[in-house]
């Protein structure tokens, strides 16, 4: 996979057009193969772009900055990545016109050792959802089947008492830096509830359990919204699977809500954001 | 410093019988800033109110705590004795240690104790946080919005519209009349239903406040009390009612034929027709799925005969407004289908009828001009069998309730078969005779004398044919024997049923309804008109079942409450509204999206101090806010709070146990 020089193209002829004031891709980070964003604003710099399977970052969090915000942006987007835009979207944060997207039909990206990541081994929507140009061949699949991620299996079969066990042993080494919060781009929040003065639970010092609070909060408040794109994984520096969280809440959401996935119709602002005769009520008394 | 005065009542015996008041009381003055806690008896009582408005001023209170029954019983009544105090009603708190303590946990009294201290530790931690809030005034849309046209919403339409209030009254059918113009007589006194009923149609139509809207539906109601916007669907009729005369020449004919609704099917109506001669309006309406000329563009001979022109059949459904103040819901009921009876031989045998299907017979506008006639052979039947409590009162095979009208239209029923044949017999077989009602119990006795009726305490077993007679077995409970009795033909008293799209229609109004379906009332015996939603009252048998003399006045009692309603030009509302904190608002717009009374809007304002940047947030219109709460939770920032519910307080109820 590689689309450097379309990519290239697109965003010097968006620039010599005038149709966009900041391009988002990828560049080479200078020490080795691997990438890091970049914000492009004057067109000589066009010809840092790339794209290849090492262009693992979620660019769609960068519209969160204040270089892009109400500003006309040309953006990069794989399959995980445009269904969250999709909700960025929907939820208001950025206006359509004011983007000119770029979508990937996705093979997959991979980790520092070469190894196909596991979210795009998991990835059920390859293909930007949402673009204005479409590179690469269209998967072409129609029908979603759901695919399970290995590690939410394997600790589903883990009694409960353990799996909390196991939990509070992770979560023990969280720093509460917020790198996750940070990079998410639906983390968009002017204040994050976490933050607020009011919210004395996760107010308790670093202490494993307003860690814990704070982390479920987070994953209740991206539960059917989060994409699997793993910016958080990434940015985190203590390495918690936080996959594991969200994961969890896409199954149990895919299965008891109609099958939703999150970001991949427009306009679907998610599960927990809509109401349906057919949402389950068996719980109710 | 917060300075709470707790005070914990026995309600009698339903509190201090399962929880140790004193120790409760002992408990609670244990946290520090409680300065003052009692108990006495009866809290809701004039003694019991005295001690806390006396409480208040001599401890210099701040917030008051009241451990007694549901705040939805008496949370007005305690405010009401604070603002007699001097202080903000709202800083009252009500820990229900009825409902949640004492009545759930009668056989732990230990437990329940414990549980109401912790219910009366989280409600003094909320007090703390509460803040004076002050009453919302809000203007009134002085229409109401009457729903059925039977003779509960009639009655209703009637009432409210002599007060001089607009009335929008809308009926699903072509006609009001409802199930009352398909009856005959009525119990107890025998007047003709027609007789009494349609003066009141022509006043509906007539009345200079009513507008009426037949063959229409209510399809959605936004809104809040005093303040409803009402969406109705008014159906095709293909019939210019502004020309058109009524003069028949249309329905005279069309040659489409269908069953007659109005005669339960016994005879046949045109595709183009009005329900009955009575109908009011009295115009007529195609009936689009029959109609040859809708369904296939063949024939369009009302249209040659209509010399006003006032045939239409381009003519699409219509979408119709109003903003309306209040809402009377008088859906009615539907008949128990039998259908599950398969021993008695329902659908196999002709000459087992329904009660409704005996009415329209022996009705002297029915299909067969007042005489019962056997469906089979069109004989005149000479022994009729008449079974209760068909569907009603069976967990088996029907509805555990009983449908309260059965017994006395049965009667009657006996009394008109012998007025209409006059050398019939008639036997009933019944489980209980309910004769409760004025005059109830006489006209059972003088029909059973008169008539000479054989009254068969049990249940029927079977029903089977013989020749072309029906033989119906059963049991003569007070003999202990079986029964067989020959008949010409069988009545069912059928149950009376909720109308099936009841759960649909309390979706859309936002009221609750019960298992059967039928509508709820906010309280069974003090507010039985009112639902739970304010501004939504009940009528008739949409709630339960009713006989007509129940009907009207409950009808009579929803236009006293919509009138009541409209006394003032403004309402007072309950501070309790969502407030929005701009600075944390992200402008997703869920909060938009879930407010189920459209109560939430978007905002431009300055991105910063003195930005001429712009953003959007949300803004909650108080006047129209309910409180409910549902944006309070789906905001992921945090930026809304409840009055009265917000995150100070909540948090402190969390923490404090």
């Amino acid at each position: 996979m590689n689309y450097t020089k379309q990519i290239q193209d697109i965003a010097s002829q968006l620039f010599a057009e005038g149709k966009i004031d900041v391009f988002v891709g990828y560049r080479l980070n200078g020490f080795d193969d691997n990438q890091v964003p970049v914000l492009i604003k004057d067109p000589q710099d066009v010809h840092k772009l790339v794209f290849t399977d090492k262009s693992v970052f979620n660019l769609v969090n960068y519209l969160k900055t204040d270089h892009t915000r109400r500003k006309r942006v040309g953006l990069v987007v794989k399959g995980c990545d445009s269904r969250s835009l999709n909700l960025m979207l929907t939820e208001n944060q950025v206006k359509r016109e004011n983007i000119y997207v770029v979508g990937i039909c996705c093979e997959g990206v991979t980790d520092d050792a070469g190894q196909k990541m596991q979210n795009c081994v998991d990835c059920m929507v390859p293909d930007a959802v949402v673009s204005d140009e479409l590179l690469g061949t269209a998967s072409g699949a129609d029908t979603l089947t759901y695919k399970m991620n290995a590690d939410v299996a394997a600790l589903s079969n883990i009694p409960l008492t353990e799996r909390a066990a196991y939990f509070e042993e992770v979560f023990e080494n969280c720093i509460r830096c917020n790198a996750c919060r940070h990079s998410c781009p639906l983390c968009y929040c002017a204040k994050c509830c976490i933050d607020q003065e009011t919210a004395t639970l996760y107010n308790g010092a670093n202490t494993t359990s307003a860690a814990f609070h704070a982390l479920m909060t987070w994953s209740l408040h991206l539960a059917g919204r989060c994409v699997d794109c793993r910016n958080c994984e990434k940015a985190c520096p203590s390495h918690l699977p936080l996959h594991l969280l969200h994961k969890q809440n896409e199954s149990v959401i895919f299965e008891n809500f109609q099958e939703h996935l999150a970001g991949v119709i427009p306009e679907d602002r998610g599960a927990f954001y809509k109401y349906s005769l057919k949402d389950p009520d068996d719980f109710i008394m | 410093m917060a300075r709470v005065g707790v005070f914990v009542c026995f309600c009698g015996a339903n509190i201090a019988d399962y929880v140790d008041v004193p120790q409760v009381v002992e408990e609670v003055k244990r946290i520090k800033e409680v300065k003052f806690a009692t108990e006495y008896k009866y809290m809701c009582s004039d003694p019991g109110q005295g001690m806390i408005r006396d409480a208040i001023v001599q401890n210099k209170l701040t917030s008051i705590v009241v451990a007694a029954c549901s705040p939805r019983m008496h949370e007005k009544t305690f405010r009401k004795a604070l603002s007699d105090a001097g202080m903000n009603p709202y800083l009252l708190e009500v820990a229900n240690i009825r409902e949640h303590s004492s009545w759930v946990h009668q056989k732990d009294k230990k437990a329940a104790t414990e549980k109401a201290m912790d219910l009366c530790r989280m409600a003094v931690a909320k007090s703390i946080a509460n803040e004076q809030l002050h009453e919302i005034s809000v203007p009134v849309t002085k229409r109401a919005l009457v729903i059925g046209g039977g003779i509960a919403g009639i009655q209703a339409a009637l009432d409210i519209a002599d007060a001089r209030i607009p009335v929008v009254l809308v009926e699903r059918s072509p006609s009001i009349g409802g199930k009352m113009a398909q009856l005959d007589e009525t119990f107890p006194t025998l007047d003709c239903a027609q007789c009494i009923l349609t003066p009141k149609m022509v006043d509906v139509a007539s009345h200079p406040y009513i507008e009426l809207i037949p063959y229409s539906e209510v399809i959605e109601l936004q809104g809040f009390v005093g303040n409803y916007k009402v969406r109705i669907k008014k159906k095709a009729s293909y019939v210019n009612f502004k020309t058109c005369t009524g003069c028949g020449a249309c329905w005279q004919k069309c040659p489409v034929k269908v069953p007659n609704e109005y005669n339960m099917g016994i005879d046949k109506r045109k595709a183009i027709y009005t329900p009955f001669p009575q109908a009011v309006p009295n115009k007529p309406v195609i009936d689009a799925e029959h109609c040859t000329m809708l369904t296939k563009g063949k024939c369009g001979i009302c249209a040659k005969v209509c010399d006003k022109g006032s045939i239409d059949y381009t003519m699409q459904d219509e979408i119709i407004e109003r903003e309306i103040g209040a809402v009377v819901v008088a859906t009615g009921y539907d008949m128990w289908d039998p259908k599950p009876y398969e021993e008695y031989g329902v659908g196999r045998f002709k000459d087992i009828i329904t009660s409704l299907e005996f009415e329209r017979m022996v009705s002297a506008n029915g299909p067969t001009n007042g005489v019962p006639i056997r469906p089979s052979d069109g004989k005149v039947p000479k022994n009729v069998v008449f079974i209760k409590c068909v569907g009603s009162r069976d967990e088996a095979k029907g509805i555990e309730y009983c449908s309260k009208i059965c017994c006395m239209y049965t009667t009657k029923h006996t009394i008109l078969l012998h007025h209409k044949v006059h050398d019939s017999h008639a036997y009933v077989f019944y489980m209980d005779i309910r004769a409760a009602g004025k005059g109830y119990e006489e006209f059972v006795k003088k029909a059973q004398v008169d008539t000479g009726t054989t009254y068969l305490r049990g249940r029927v077993s079977k029903i089977y044919k013989k020749g072309d007679k029906l033989m119906v077995r059963g049991e003569d409970a007070q003999l202990g024997q079986v029964v067989e009795v020959e008949a010409d033909m069988v009545v069912l008293a059928t149950a009376v049923s909720a109308p099936k799209d009841n759960p649909d229609l309390a979706r859309l109004l936002g009221i609750s309804y019960d298992k059967y379906g039928y509508l709820s009332e906010a309280h069974p015996k003090l507010r039985p008109v009112e639902t739970a939603k304010a501004g939504i009252f009940l009528a008739g048998c949409t709630q339960a079942p009713k006989d007509i003399p129940e009907t009207v006045s409950q009808a009579s009692a929803c236009a006293a409450k919509v009138c009541g309603l409209f006394a003032g030009d403004t309402m007072k509302k309950d501070p309790m509204v969502s407030t929005i904190n701009n600075e944390y608002c992200s402008g997703c717009q869920n909060c938009v999206k879930v407010c189920p009374y459209g109560a939430i809007v978007t905002d431009d304002v300055p991105i910063g101090h003195g930005s001429k940047e712009l953003r959007t947030v949300a803004k909650i219109n108080e006047g129209v806010c309910q409180g409910c709460g549902s944006c309070v939770a789906i905001c992921r920032s945090m930026a809304i709070n409840l009055a009265g519910f917000t995150d100070p307080q909540i948090i402190n109820e969390i923490v404090s146990i």
